[in-house]
């Protein structure tokens, strides 16, 4: 399959990388220098089924982890050029490659419907605004504003929509303590709502 | 300067390839602007990647399947080196620009319209495609976010600027990560105010004053 280039396995896995790092380093700069094969082979034979180690442990598929490793080389292929022995050794190098490419697998891998929509995350203080030229700001509600309705809620329905919405209270709570009764207490919650509605509306 | 970072452990995970997308992405930009935590992921991926290809046991001889794939490898083009992609490297609001640490860089083109919230508050959704949502929130001079709590977490970068929130002050490349035990009031008092680039993944929930009395009107924000 692979005419003229030879795979010196044994020879070079006998070799650790803190003394092979220098050579491997040639290999590298000659890839990216004369997109030799043959010194590819060599980094191959070396770091490809050691990666596999690392792939099956974090993939723990062995397509998946193939896939890694099959990425992480073509890496190397491509970007030999992109490597600095000043900066790090080959190790290194191609493991934070391999790195790189893990975390780009995780992220297709993962569900969609873990995502939660933005929208849902600033739920209330979010005024969408399409295009920032179209909506005069002025125009939008702040919370200040709605501070200022608030207070100019009648008495009664303010008192039932204090306690429960900002007190935490719930309705039966209100209601024993105002001592009215549970449908008053819904009753003044639904007007005040609803008159707050309305003036939002009237200040548009 | 630079006072909070991301725990070791994290910076660990990072490292390994193990954690969040979500948090590789948080931890990678504040990579970009920490040199120390730079020099922490550098020497720690040094050690993994030593670790894992010393080893002493030989590996099998190369089978069909690797030869195979050596040579798929080899019959690729080398990439094209000449045209890389051109990408914004900063962010714009009202005429202000922010430069982005490197890894933000890439989805500026994903980054929606500025919106204003309450007060002296805005933000820019940012779609980050497989890994869900995210937000540059900036805050005008005086600008402050409700006093809340999360029900998730939290996980805030500071892009340009400082801001404070009751519990510490973070300057520009500060990480934090805050949950369900953290109630904070977040505010800038800077001349130049402050943007963050933030990723909740719950929704926030508000504690305190006028903004809890807003949560149950939120349909009429949406009219």
């Amino acid at each position: 399959m692979l005419v003229g280039i030879s795979l010196e396995t044994k020879q070079i896995n006998s070799v650790k990388p803190i003394e092979c790092a220098e050579e491997m380093s040639e290999y590298l700069s000659i890839i990216a220098r004369d997109r030799c094969k043959r010194s590819f082979s060599k980094i191959f034979s070396y770091f490809a089924p050691r990666l596999r180690s690392y792939a099956l442990k974090q993939m723990g598929n062995e397509a998946l982890a193939m896939e890694l490793v099959q990425d992480t080389m073509s890496n190397v292929w491509q970007k030999s050029h992109l490597f600095n022995s000043e900066k790090g050794s080959p190790s290194t190098w191609i493991f934070t490659i391999a790195r790189n490419i893990r975390f780009d697998m995780l992220r297709k891998q993962r569900n969609r419907k873990e995502d939660v929509c933005s929208d849902d995350l600033w739920p209330i203080l979010c005024e969408q605004t399409p295009d920032a030229n179209e909506v005069s700001l002025d125009h939008q509600v702040t919370m200040d504003e709605i501070g200022v309705l608030f207070e100019s809620l009648p008495e009664k329905q303010k008192l039932v929509v204090e306690a429960i919405y900002i007190d935490g209270k719930s309705q039966q709570e209100v209601a024993n303590e105002l001592d009215i009764p549970l449908g008053t207490v819904k009753s003044r919650t639904r007007l005040a709502l609803q008159r707050l509605k309305e003036m939002l509306k009237d200040n548009d | 300067m630079i006072s909070f970072h991301p725990n070791f452990p994290d910076l660990q995970a990072f490292s390994a390839g193990n954690c969040e997308p979500a948090m590789a992405l948080m931890i990678s930009a504040h990579v970009d602007m920490c040199p120390q935590c730079q020099q922490d992921c550098i020497e720690i991926q040094a050690e993994m990647a030593d670790e894992l290809f010393t080893q002493r046991s030989s590996t099998p001889p190369l089978d069909s399947q690797y030869y195979a794939m050596l040579s798929k490898i080899t019959d690729l083009p080398v990439s094209n080196t000449t045209a890389p992609e051109v990408i914004n490297t900063s962010i714009e609001l009202d005429g202000k620009f922010f430069e982005l640490p490197r890894t933000l860089r890439r989805h500026v083109k994903n980054t929606g319209n500025w919106s204003r919230l309450v007060g002296k508050l805005w933000q820019a959704p940012v779609d980050l495609g497989d890994i869900g949502k995210a937000n540059f929130m900036y805050m005008e001079k005086g600008g402050r976010v409700p006093e809340h709590t999360h029900k998730g977490t939290e996980m805030t970068l500071v892009v340009d600027g400082q801001y404070g929130d009751g519990i510490a002050k973070y300057d520009c490349g500060d990480f934090t990560i805050m949950n369900n035990t953290h109630n904070h009031l977040p505010h800038s008092e800077a001349d130049d105010g402050c943007l963050v680039f933030t990723i909740v993944d719950q929704p926030l929930h508000f504690t305190a004053g006028i903004a809890r009395l807003l949560n149950p009107f939120s349909h009429l924000f949406f009219k």
